[in-house]
């Protein structure tokens, strides 16, 4: 009958209400109270330091290459003693997504994702963010990689004293 | 009346991954299977430089016909009857495990090195499958070597493909770079630190399938995807080689060769390819000048027309000359006839001297579309003269070609005493030099060929080239120099040099004309439309500022009268390199880059043309030659030949 039908309905409906009623309220009181999310959350991007202190960005182009909305954008240069970096480098959290995928597109581990989800500014131009507010002093969730000692390549150690490396053979040598 | 020869051309047929394939006697596997559009992986072989067999990575399976198994498909001739299958698993297998080899010793520096993006052995590394190293031995380390300021060695990215080596020594004839060392200790390098002597030795960059060799004047500045790159064309020399020039951020980073196999085939010289990167330099003329003030176009227009109409009615007609140059797009030098006719000052000048206009009028007329010698005749001789030309400075790409005739066994004979012998020692080969050109035994050679440069050659000589019977290829001074004779010869154009000595000449309109600053003093009126900053520019009253090649489309006439097209590559502005004093690129941007409001030469010329009261052309090749308008800037060019008839269009 659809008499019972509705009011079985709206018995159902105050039910679950009341039932809410005498529960613990899940709302959090955000900015008086704040959760603490999982060190993997992806929010605002920095930029890492290899364990020597060392920039780990290469400016390889890799994340901007990645970038979805194209929000990154760099210009490598070579400074003194080979070694490669980014004369600037420019993240627009204007537009970035938060995707990820720089970070995973990175070879070095220099850009990385922090849980600091509080990036809000009352001028858009604030969240274009340079170097200089990208580079932080410590190496990330992985403090030990340094990439030049596995490039295979001499820039921070003589050549063939990397990790996996044989000394340079001596092109002259005539033993087999 | 000849007899019909019917010759059997011999055409073998195969079959390549189920497909029938035609391919010419002669050609290998991979060529032929090139030909129906199957890629098989290859390091070694070279389509200019052909096979080595050194990187076995070609691997193809023959299930049937006169060979059988895996074989390397570049060493292996077609013939009849041969099946064969590039997706075998046997020869895919084979093709993963050889880049697995090939990668045991290669370094881990992808991030870091400028091949990453534009990498043969990373597309072939990613297409075999090999994605994670198993592996975990030491690699094999060399120690690198100072190869002068124009290219990077890192030696521990080598794959052993013999590529540079053969391209040094075999096609380009260098002694001071070779192989070294045996087994996994192979070294490609010089026998001690030094600038690379050859002067083909740019090539080692395109060359190389890895980054042994890498281009250190764009070192560490942009990747492939990021590239401004179009079709181009050299503007180095009047030989025209086909280039991709490399931008980014608006500023000209490095050029690399473009193939075209009527022009320069796979390589450019290394003159034009680390020629300074002059459309960067930030003294250029940006915005337009009058006496020294900037204006607005309108302004700086009126006031050249206004000054220099004020000067004919001073000294009369003539007293104001209109000069061009070789480096003129063709667009502009079409023109140019009109901007002189509404100044009513004859024919504009081209060419600096009197000898050097007598030269180039000679060798434009005297060429025809069959007796042009292209950069294939040259190759092809059975025997070459060089007359007063030294072709490290006035064609390099030429020498090479002279190379691979010489290879073939073609004498070389070096006429007059502006062609030195040691621009046939640059590139390791024997010449014969002779005093005059009656001395060349040119007859008694099948397909003889005369270079002749026309910086140092006697019109006289120049005008009788024809009469050897040999295809010529004479050289002018700049990329356009064949369009700048053709145009001039036709209108008498004077020499400029000797029109600005005399005195007569009291107004001046250079247009991207490089003239010598002691000849520009005593003019009243000095008008310059240039985008370098030249000495016209720099004395001029009126500048008016033009776009560079690599900011404009355009046309060049190149040495055998073969036009061709060039692309814009980068929008007319300042490089965002350097805008902001803290380093990084302006962080609010204008409609407009700062510095772009330039023109090419040929609006700039058009704009004065209509001012002074002409009609210009709505686009500047139109009329005669209008044919020009619509070539492919990716196809071979299109050959005028040097008597242009008013009804040929």
């Amino acid at each position: 009958m659809r008499v019972v039908d509705d009011i079985t309905a709206i018995l159902t409906g105050l039910w679950t209400t009341l039932k809410h009623i005498l529960r613990r309220p899940v709302t959090v009181q955000y900015p008086e109270e704040k959760r603490t999310p999982s060190p993997r959350y992806r929010a605002r991007i920095i930029l890492t330091r290899d364990p020597d202190g060392g920039e780990r960005c290469v400016a390889c182009y890799l994340c901007s290459a990645a970038c979805p909305v194209d929000c990154i954008s760099m210009q490598a240069e070579e400074v003194e003693g080979g070694r490669r970096r980014a004369a600037w480098f420019r993240i627009n959290f204007s537009r970035c997504i938060f995707c990820g995928l720089c970070a995973e597109a990175c070879p070095t581990t220099a850009i990385q994702m922090t849980p600091d989800y509080e990036i809000c500014k009352r001028d858009v131009m604030d969240l274009v963010f340079e170097k200089e507010d990208l580079l932080v002093a410590h190496g990330g969730k992985d403090a030990r990689y340094n990439f030049y000692r596995h490039a295979g390549i001499g820039v921070t150690q003589p050549r063939g004293e990397g990790a996996e490396e044989r000394p340079p053979v001596d092109v002259r040598g005539l033993l087999p | 009346m000849r007899e019909c020869i019917f010759i059997k051309v011999l055409m073998p047929k195969l079959i390549i991954d189920k497909r029938e394939v035609d391919a010419p006697e002669g050609v290998s596997v991979l060529e032929a299977a090139q030909s129906v559009g199957i890629v098989i992986p290859h390091f070694c072989w070279h389509p200019a430089l052909g096979k080595a067999g050194a990187c076995r990575v070609c691997a193809v399976k023959m299930l049937d016909g006169p060979v059988k198994g895996i074989q390397m498909s570049c060493m292996l001739p077609v013939q009849e009857g041969m099946v064969v299958s590039t997706t075998d698993p046997d020869a895919v297998a084979m093709r993963r495990q050889v880049i697995e080899w090939l990668m045991i010793n290669h370094p881990h520096d992808c991030p870091v090195c400028d091949e990453g993006g534009e990498c043969q052995l990373q597309d072939f590394t990613i297409a075999g499958g090999h994605g994670i190293r198993r592996f975990d031995g030491p690699k094999r380390t060399h120690v690198n070597q100072y190869l002068g300021p124009n290219i990077e060695h890192e030696m521990n990215r080598c794959i052993q493909c013999y590529r540079c080596v053969r391209f040094y020594q075999e096609h380009a004839g260098g002694s001071d770079f070779g192989v070294m060392g045996s087994a996994g200790r192979v070294y490609f390098g010089r026998f001690e630190h030094g600038p690379l002597e050859s002067p083909f030795s740019g090539n080692l960059v395109d060359i190389c399938p890895t980054g042994v060799f890498t281009d250190r004047t764009a070192r560490f500045r942009a990747r492939y995807w990021d590239y401004d790159m179009a079709p181009s064309v050299c503007p180095g020399c009047s030989v025209g080689c086909n280039i991709t020039p490399v931008a980014r951020y608006r500023e000209l980073l490095k050029i690399v060769a473009r193939r075209n196999d009527r022009v320069n085939g796979w390589f450019i010289c290394d003159r034009g390819r680390f020629a300074p990167k002059e459309a960067n330099d930030p003294l250029r003329p940006r915005t337009p000048l009058v006496d020294g003030r900037e204006a607005s176009w309108e302004e700086a227009e009126d006031a050249l027309l206004r000054r220099l109409n004020e000067i004919v009615e001073l000294y009369g007609e003539g007293s104001v000359l209109v000069v061009g140059s070789s480096r003129l797009p063709f667009e502009g030098a079409s023109l140019l006839p009109l901007l002189s006719g509404v100044l009513s000052s004859g024919a504009p000048g081209w060419f600096a001297t009197r000898r050097e206009t007598r030269a180039a009028h000679a060798a434009v007329s005297l060429m025809t579309r069959e007796n042009g010698a292209s950069m294939a005749d040259v190759m092809n001789a059975g025997c070459i003269a060089i007359y007063e030309s030294d072709l490290r400075e006035e064609g390099p790409m030429l020498l090479l070609a002279v190379r691979q005739a010489w290879r073939r066994g073609a004498p070389v004979l070096l006429v007059g005493e502006h062609s030195p012998l040691e621009q046939t020692r640059a590139v390791g080969i024997e010449a014969v030099q002779l005093h005059y050109m009656e001395e060349a035994p040119l007859a008694i050679f099948d397909r003889p060929v005369v270079i002749a440069g026309t910086k140092h050659g006697d019109p006289e000589v120049m005008a009788m080239l024809d009469r050897t019977g040999a295809r010529i290829a004479a050289l002018f001074p700049g990329p356009n120099g064949f369009g700048a004779a053709l145009l001039s010869a036709e209108q008498g154009g004077g020499p400029v040099g000797a029109a600005l000595a005399s005195g007569r000449v009291k107004g001046l309109v250079a247009v991207e004309a490089d003239i010598p600053a002691e000849l520009l003093e005593g003019i009243p009126v000095v008008a310059a439309l240039d985008w370098r900053a030249t000495s016209a520019v720099q004395a001029a009253a009126i500048v008016l500022p033009t776009t560079a090649p690599v900011e404009s489309d355009g046309t060049y006439v190149n040495f055998e009268g073969r036009a061709q097209k060039f692309c814009r590559v980068i929008r007319p502005g300042l490089p965002v390199k350097g805008l902001d004093p803290a380093g990084h690129p302006p962080r609010v941007h204008e409609a407009a880059p700062p510095g772009g409001d330039l023109r090419p030469a040929w609006r700039v010329i058009s704009d004065l043309v209509r001012l002074a009261g002409g009609t210009p052309p709505e686009e500047p090749l139109s009329g005669r030659w209008a044919r020009l308008a619509g070539l492919d800037p990716e196809g071979e060019g299109m050959v005028l030949g040097g008597r242009v008839l008013p009804n040929d269009a």
